[in-house]
């Protein structure tokens, strides 16, 4: 195949696949591991019933959608199957963009590469992505506007890509993450940095007024979805605030869940503080180490909302997973690529599999579920750390130097373990 | 014995007339078609000319309560948290309206059901009240009435509408509840025997005997306060029991007597009774013989116990079907006695969803119009935009109208009140309706979950009732009684409750495992070194 024609033809296949009648989406919909209560179809669907029979979606305890997908789906399209196709389509197209941005490549080039093809098939193939996308979970969305944001941010678009990122946090709060190292992009370049480590050169000014533009963007999202939930906040607690206080425990392959099920009710609050601001922690000293390269931190950002956020669904690692062919120098510094490979292959047959022994057919019980989930917490977490670990290993490039006198070759290696002291 | 109820006599005679007081008591035992016997116990008094405490001037000391007839520690209830109309029922078992027809009372939901109409206040509010009002009633009665809390507590006026007058002084609120999985029995009937003023001992009260009463196919009680203006409150004791004496004799016979169905007998009438009867329904063969004779009054034999009639009590009241061996169950297909029958199941193999369908069939030649109310706990998510409305295999949606949802909201306390489905059904003539909406079961905290979890959770059943007069015109003949329909079992995913320190301990792990990794790469410098062999 012509290596042009690959996005193409991925696309039509995506877009195939979602006005197909396809056997099974009616179970996927109501699947665990690719919906959460925060992104399920039926939820939304649900939510647009009640904003039609005049009551208010966000006073029951079953909507968490924010107020900007219901306006979208109740007035201008109908939530249809398509739509998730595009979104894809959308996705793989911003990850090629940032693929190019980031080369240095022109962004309006007629050949494609076999990487670029690469790119694209991690995306639309990724089964991570393609199966809640064919479930019709949002995630889609917040997938693609994240890339969508990323994708700008590359490009020197501060406008478009603030825009994108508040309404990226507008659909899922956690994105706020990725606010930092978006800021830091938006005044340096997207050129790889992680083979030359140098201090951060881009203006600090300039980010605080771009944070300003971006506080602009959000607040005047917020006011919509106030406008559009009939003016009240009551949509904030129920969509952001159900990330922060979990009301639903439904499982899913994150580590909150069982967590927050099995705990003593008055350590409830202590810990939902504790897991939150976990995520938190994780900004400044991934921004710091990585200043060099501010696309690389929002890349581990991502790694740590796939593996630690509540209500985390496969689209989540699925992102990350997509987004390390965007790094192809990193590839050869690895850690334990195998390792890892093998851990996201044995979480994602024991997830559906124990899911259905608990609950469908009753033969297991609910920590067999929670064991694929720790399985699936251990993949995230190893990929995350390998991520880390080739971002920075690559810097020291490949040490081999042959020994005078002897004739011996010696072995340099990196040393792991030693610690710096300054 | 003899001196109790001189006492009561004496007492009765010397209360001061500051508010008349009347009691009443009747029994109606009707042989049911399928071998069954049902007694219906009623044991009204009425205050005359009192009216409910007034909400508003709670704050104030109330009008001293002197009963001689009703019962004190019930009348301090409802002046304490001036409940205007109170209903509660305590039942056992399903019943069965396609064999038995409507309850002569029409309260048999599964379980405990309560609902009070309540006059809004600014002194103390409705829900405050509600809850001091369950706890009271939880400790009369011992039931776990406590347990009705905001997770059970709904507001559907239009089902369960206040029965009698609505007095002028405030607005009324409803508040209702109901918990199917409460288990009716002895320690239920003691303290509600204590509220009639001859107790046990005399009156139709003697027949009650507890051994015999739960062990009947279906058995329950009801407290009904009521007030109306111009006569008073009134209180209305009740207790139903459907005894199968095909089960419980020898010979497989359907003959009973009020001494084979109690095991005790009338010894004396209540010396305070205004009147006091037992009527005997009379079944439309005629291949039967009641003792002692009687005369006939409209399809029912009534006997008079009351200490002022001149007849005697009769010490048992029996019937026979000499010419019959043993009974012989009626072979179906049988017409349902009520002119609808409901059908209401939850369909689905998984724990985590399933499909909630109810199909009502209308036996009438006429259309019929049904309210229809769902009051389902936060256990289950109602898909709404799944509802579908099916008649004859085809969608009709049409055929339901006026519909009213009311999601799930979060109370203060964190918990989630019911949600509330309540529609108007139009089902035609001699044919199905089926209703179906897909559902979604909760995960719960593993504190939230009951001791015995593997169990399930009680659904409470659906309820349809007929619509106010006004809103349709049915003829009297397809009249009918509101219908209760059974619980279901909900089969909730449970967590592993043994473990929730090895949770909180390999999560944790896991977390600092990766944090520890992670914090470890980045803070360290990076050198080379040369390894030395």
């Amino acid at each position: 195949m012509d290596e042009g024609t690959v996005l193409p033809v991925l696309v039509c296949f995506r877009l195939l696949l979602a006005v197909l009648p396809l056997p099974g989406q009616h179970i996927l919909k109501h699947d665990h591991q690719i919906n959460s209560p925060l992104t399920s179809y039926l939820r939304l669907k649900e939510g647009l019933w009640m904003l039609d029979n005049n009551v208010d979606p966000y006073m029951g305890g079953s909507f968490h959608h924010s107020p900007l997908l219901l306006s979208v789906f109740s007035t201008i399209l109908p939530p249809i199957p398509i739509i998730w196709a595009v979104s894809d389509a959308v996705g793989a197209w911003a990850l090629l963009r940032i693929w190019r941005a980031r080369q240095g490549l022109s962004l309006h080039r007629a050949t494609t590469s076999t990487a670029e093809s690469l790119i694209v098939s991690a995306y639309i193939l990724n089964p991570y992505l393609l199966f809640p996308s064919l479930a019709l979970s949002t995630s889609t969305f917040e997938n693609s506007f994240t890339l969508l944001t990323l994708m700008f941010a590359s490009e020197g678009k501060p406008s478009s890509a603030l825009l994108a990122i508040a309404f990226t946090i507008n659909l899922s709060p956690y994105s706020i993450l990725l606010l930092l190292p978006i800021l830091m992009l938006l005044v340096t370049s997207p050129a790889s940095q992680l083979a030359s480590p140098r201090p951060f050169h881009g203006s600090i000014n300039r980010i605080a007024s771009l944070f300003g533009e971006f506080m602009l963007y959000w607040l005047v999202l917020v006011g919509a979805a106030c406008i559009i939930a009939d003016g009240s906040w009551s949509w904030m607690k129920a969509s952001w605030g159900a990330s922060l206080t979990l009301p639903d425990l439904t499982p899913n392959p994150g580590l909150w869940w069982y967590f927050f099920t099995e705990m003593f009710d008055h350590f409830r609050p202590f810990f939902l503080m504790v897991f939150s601001v976990h995520l938190v922690i994780y900004i400044l000293p991934v921004c710091i180490k990585f200043q060099h390269d501010p696309l690389y931190a929002a890349f581990l950002l991502i790694g740590v909302l796939g593996t630690f956020k509540a209500y985390l669904t496969l689209a989540d690692p699925g992102l990350f997973l997509s987004m390390i062919s965007l790094f192809p120098e990193v590839h050869g510094y690895l850690r334990h690529p195998i390792v890892t490979t093998l851990l996201h292959l044995h979480a994602a047959l024991l997830l559906p599999l124990q899911h259905i022994l608990w609950v469908s057919e009753g033969r297991g019980n609910a920590n067999f579920y929670y064991a694929a989930s720790l399985v699936m917490g251990m993949a995230g977490g190893a990929g995350l750390v390998d991520a880390c670990w080739a971002g920075m290993r690559i810097a020291l490039g490949d040490v081999k130097v042959e020994s005078e006198g002897k004739g011996q070759v010696a072995r340099w290696e990196v040393a792991r373990w030693e610690v710096a002291q300054e | 014995m003899l001196r109790a109820s001189v006492w009561i006599s004496l007492a009765y005679l010397l209360t001061p007339s500051l508010s008349l007081e009347n009691y009443k008591e009747d029994l109606r035992v009707q042989p049911l078609r399928d071998g069954r016997v049902s007694t219906a116990f009623s044991f009204v008094t009425v205050l005359d000319g009192v009216v409910p405490r007034n909400p508003t001037a709670l704050e104030q000391p109330d009008e001293s309560q002197h009963y001689a007839l009703f019962p004190l520690t019930l009348g301090q209830i409802l002046r304490e948290y001036a409940i205007t109309e109170l209903h509660l029922t305590l039942n056992a078992g399903k019943w069965n309206y396609d064999d038995w027809g409507h309850p002569l009372e029409a309260s048999v939901r599964t379980g405990a059901e309560l609902w009070a109409w309540m006059g809004a206040s600014e002194v103390t509010t409705v829900d405050e009240r509600w809850s001091g009002l369950r706890n009271a009633l939880s400790g009369l009665f011992c039931a776990s009435l406590g347990s009705l809390d905001s997770r059970r507590t709904t507001s559907p006026v239009v089902a369960f509408p206040l029965s009698g007058s609505t007095p002028p002084f405030a607005q009324h609120e409803l508040r209702h509840a109901s918990l199917p999985s409460e288990n009716v029995c002895t320690e239920n009937l003691t303290p509600f025997l204590k509220l009639l003023p001859c107790k046990s001992r005399a009156g139709l009260a003697a027949l009650l005997n507890p051994q015999k009463v739960f062990d009947a196919d279906w058995h329950g009680m009801g407290v009904h306060v009521i007030w109306k203006e111009g006569t008073g409150v009134e209180l209305k004791l009740t207790l139903q029991a459907v005894f199968n004496p095909a089960r419980s004799s020898a010979g497989k016979r359907r003959d009973w007597s009020l001494q084979s169905l109690f095991d005790r007998s009338i010894e004396r009438s209540c010396p305070v009774a205004s009147s006091s009867s037992v009527s005997v329904v009379l079944p439309e063969e005629v291949n039967y013989q009641i003792t002692p004779q009687i005369a006939h009054v409209e399809g029912s034999a009534i006997y008079d116990l009351s200490s002022s009639s001149n007849s005697t009590i009769p010490s048992n009241i029996a019937m026979h079907w000499p010419s019959e061996h043993s009974f012989q169950y009626p072979m179906p297909p049988l017409q349902p006695l009520t002119p609808l029958s409901v059908k209401r199941t939850l369909h689905g193999t998984t724990q985590t969803r399933g499909v909630l369908s109810v199909s009502i069939t209308n036996n009438s030649p006429q259309e019929i119009s049904a309210g229809y109310l769902e009051i389902i706990p936060a256990l289950l998510t109602l898909w709404m935009h799944t509802l579908e409305v099916e008649t004859n295999s085809e969608i009709r949606s049409d055929l339901l109208s006026d519909l009213k949802y009311q999601p799930p909201s979060r109370q203060p306390n964190g918990h989630l009140s019911p949600s509330m489905v309540q529609a108007v059904l139009t089902i035609p003539p001699k044919s199905t309706l089926k209703i179906s909406v897909e559902v979604n079961k909760a995960f719960l905290k593993y504190t939230e979950h009951p001791p015995d979890a593997m169990r399930g959770w009680e659904l409470p059943g659906a309820v349809f009732f007929p619509l106010p007069q006004s809103a349709n015109n049915i003829s009297s003949s397809y009249d009918w009684e509101m219908i209760y329909t059974p619980t279901l079992l909900v089969d909730l995913p449970t967590p592993d409750f043994s473990m929730p320190y090895n949770v909180i301990i390999l999560s944790c792990t896991l977390m600092t495992l990766i944090f520890g990794s992670f914090f470890n790469l980045l803070t360290r410098k990076w050198v080379v070194v040369e390894i030395k062999e």
